[in-house]
């Protein structure tokens, strides 16, 4: 099975994002094809909890890239990171259904982040925001569906691996 | 045999022979490292051994059955070289990782936790053994 591109119904978990369930989801004939919506409630908020994390730390990289400008030893790999944690937040959005009329996300501006001071302090706050996020991720997957947990479990392992990087771009 | 049961058992048993395959494969890697590299794979190996033990404890506190390892593993790639063992070495990390997931999908927190952690500590392996990281380690079977 490829492992970019659209993930199989069979393997996906889909949450449908609204408190009125069955009645806004009444007209989507794609949904009802998957079964009875789930009841939306914790799993929904944990999800768009994963998404938001992704997205500041999306921001983070971008603005830590700025710090590293012309010094490609260190921008190659912030940019892989920075295209896995893209992978990240693409995957995990398309684990949220959210029906015609709501809007797609709770918080639609996500302020960009402060630049770090220097490039030390921008590594140093990458490791943290990588080492929470897996953290994070652990606890959240404790009771989200199957197919939801598996996809943070291995996010959260791309996560710890990251620092792996930060730490050999921080010594080079 | 009750049904949650079965799927612990069952996830447990695949994390298992994903620990004894690297815990092997590790031994073919390590032969052909010397230096730091070699201290790398003796650590790893013993890491591997101890999940491994773990596991069978596991297993037989659910009233299962350990699996057997078997003699010889079917190694992802030919090694000739420290290059090939450090690339054999982080592919045996990304099956790791994902035996591990089957446990992540049980019912039980403390499974799924078990599970999660030790995706993580294989893609850290993964990655000192190869430099490069993945988008989703243990997510499409690498093997």
């Amino acid at each position: 099975m490829p492992q970019t591109g659209q993930p199989t119904p069979s393997r996906r978990a889909v949450l449908a994002a609204t408190a009125a369930g069955s009645l806004a989801l009444a007209g989507c004939r794609g949904i009802a094809a998957l079964g009875p919506p789930p009841k939306p409630g914790p799993a929904v908020t944990t999800l768009r909890a994963a998404i938001t994390a992704e997205e500041r730390i999306i921001a983070q990289y971008e603005a830590a890239l700025t710090v590293f400008s012309g010094r490609e030893k260190a921008t190659g790999p912030l940019k892989s990171i920075l295209a896995e944690h893209h992978s990240h937040l693409a995957r995990l959005r398309s684990v949220l259904v959210v029906p015609p009329g709501l809007p797609t996300s709770p918080s639609p501006s996500q302020s960009p982040s402060a630049p770090p001071a220097g490039r030390r302090e921008a590594l140093a706050g990458l490791i943290t925001a990588e080492r929470s996020a897996a953290a994070r991720l652990t606890q959240q997957l404790l009771h989200m569906p199957s197919a939801t947990a598996q996809l943070m479990a291995s996010i959260s392992a791309s996560e710890a691996a990251h620092v792996i990087v930060l730490d050999t771009a921080g010594t080079a | 045999m009750s049904q949650g049961r079965a799927v612990k058992l069952a996830a447990l048993q695949a994390a298992l022979a994903a620990e004894e395959a690297a815990v092997y494969g590790y031994g073919v890697a390590g032969a052909h490292m010397s230096g730091g590299g070699y201290a790398r794979a003796y650590a790893d190996t013993v890491a591997h051994q101890r999940a491994r033990d773990a596991l069978v404890q596991m297993i037989i506190a659910l009233g299962g059955q350990p699996r057997a390892s078997a003699v010889a593993y079917q190694l992802p790639q030919a090694v000739r070289s420290a290059a090939d063992a450090r690339s054999l070495a982080a592919s045996l990390e990304l099956q790791v990782a994902a035996a591990y997931r089957g446990l992540v999908a049980t019912p039980s927190a403390d499974l799924r936790k078990l599970g999660a952690i030790a995706m993580q500590q294989a893609a850290v392996r993964a990655t000192r053994w190869s430099g490069q990281t993945q988008a989703f380690p243990g997510l499409a079977n690498p093997g």
